[in-house]
């Protein structure tokens, strides 16, 4: 019994040692047959062996670059991320300035070429400020009487007329515009002659009154000024008709829309009065 | 120290393997390589008669020109079905030490047989009639060469007593 005991441990060892020497030499067997395709077995079952652990290494380089990628590289891709969009931030605003740049310089050719066209002596303002009100009638322009700017003088755009002077300070003037309730000007049908009034009404559109039921009057219609009202010069285009029908009264009830965009309008001309003298044709910018 | 008597001693036996080989046909059928692994794992230690079963199994692989291991492989599984026999049987018995020669004989064969069938060479089955009348051989040859240890051991002991 005692002896049994004694032997166990050596037994153990036994089958322990016999197991890698039996490896051992398969594997030195292996080291020297060639399968058909010139390849060893031995590098065979190594390849055989060692393709699961590559696979494994593989699939785990794999996964950590797909972390690398999707989620920690995501921390120098959010700073860029975050630079792009500020650079598209930037080029945005850019772009509008550029835009609105090209939209002035658009405005100020009108203006240009609509003070060519009108031959009056005038000066170029520009829209300094409005009332706060989306109706607003009455804007500030930089121009007042240092620049030679006084009350009661026209003021326009490249579209047509905005309205007139009403306060002037040495820098600049407040201008109260056509659509104001206030206003009112000399006009006529551009094809008829047809002398009217056109009333501001505090609305967009303005009022165009004394102008006989008789007259033919459509909607498109253009209206400019009569030179009547010893403010606007005559011939200069204010609106159109959108509105026309037979009033209650002798006069047909009629309503004009204005050219000029009374929002918009950013540069104006000021008629100082008289014309251009022939040295004078130069541009004249706000 | 030791580890060099068993290599100097497997060397040896090879030699004598082929010199009676070449000599002696029948010593063909002889397998001395196996006798010393059996007298070691019977007699010495069973661990050093796997070591002495890879040796001899190697160096006759390297002698007949096979690829190194195909004895190795067989010669140390039968240095281990011969350590573990006699742990579990008596092999006192001459019969018993027969079955264990010729069978341990056979074993190696057969996994060499088989190895040479997995590993893609060709194997004639006169290998396997060869290898049982050397099994057969080897066995009865290794039944006599113990008993006349046993006896001389007897005979030295009971001299020392």
């Amino acid at each position: 019994m005692s002896l049994e005991v004694a032997r166990r441990p050596r037994e153990a060892r036994a089958t322990l040692v016999v197991l890698p020497l039996l490896v051992l030499h398969l594997i030195l067997i292996s080291i020297q047959i060639e399968d058909p395709g010139g390849t060893t077995l031995f590098r065979k079952g190594v390849l055989i062996a060692v393709t699961p652990f590559l696979n494994g290494s593989a699939a785990v380089v794999r996964g950590a670059a797909h972390l690398w990628r999707n989620y920690l590289w995501l921390v120098g891709a959010r700073a860029e991320n975050e630079l792009l969009n500020e650079t598209v931030r930037r080029l945005k605003l850019r772009d509008q300035s550029l835009r609105q740049m090209q939209d002035e310089n658009e405005r100020l050719r009108r203006l240009l070429s609509f003070r060519e066209q009108s031959g009056l002596r005038t000066i170029g303002a520009r829209v300094v400020g409005r009332v706060p009100n989306f109706l607003s009638n009455v804007m500030y322009i930089d121009r007042g009487l240092a620049d030679g700017v006084a009350v009661d003088m026209p003021v326009l755009s490249g579209e047509g007329v905005v309205g007139r002077t009403v306060v002037v300070s040495p820098h600049q003037s407040q201008v109260q515009l056509i659509t104001n309730s206030d206003a009112s000007l000399g006009v006529m049908l551009a094809v008829s002659h047809s002398p009217g009034v056109l009333s501001g009404t505090g609305g967009i559109e303005l009022r165009l009154d004394y102008i006989n039921n008789t007259e033919k009057v459509a909607a498109g219609d253009v209206v400019v000024t009569s030179g009547l009202d010893s403010v606007f010069p005559k011939g200069i285009p204010v609106g159109q008709v959108v509105k026309s029908q037979k009033g209650k009264t002798v006069f047909r009830d009629i309503q004009v829309r204005p050219f000029a965009g009374m929002l918009r309008s950013e540069e104006v001309l000021v008629v100082l009065g008289g014309t251009m003298s022939p040295g004078e044709g130069g541009p004249q910018g706000p | 120290m030791k580890y060099l008597f068993l290599a100097i001693s497997s060397i040896l036996m090879i030699a004598a393997q082929m010199v009676a080989g070449s000599n002696f046909f029948l010593f063909n059928f002889l397998d001395f390589s196996l006798l010393l692994i059996a007298y070691w794992a019977l007699y010495r230690n069973r661990i050093q008669a796997l070591f002495v079963g890879s040796l001899t199994g190697v160096l006759l692989d390297a002698v007949i020109g096979w690829p190194l291991g195909y004895n190795g492989f067989g010669k140390t599984l039968a240095a281990y079905v011969i350590g573990q026999t006699a742990k579990h049987f008596n092999v006192e018995e001459g019969w018993i030490r027969f079955v264990l020669l010729a069978g341990s004989s056979c074993v190696s064969s057969f996994s060499i047989f088989l190895l040479f069938a997995l590993l893609q060479r060709g194997a004639s089955p006169v290998f396997l009639g060869a290898s049982l009348a050397q099994a057969l051989i080897t066995g009865l040859v290794g039944v006599l060469l113990f008993a006349a240890h046993d006896s001389y051991q007897h005979a030295h002991s009971g001299k020392a007593s």
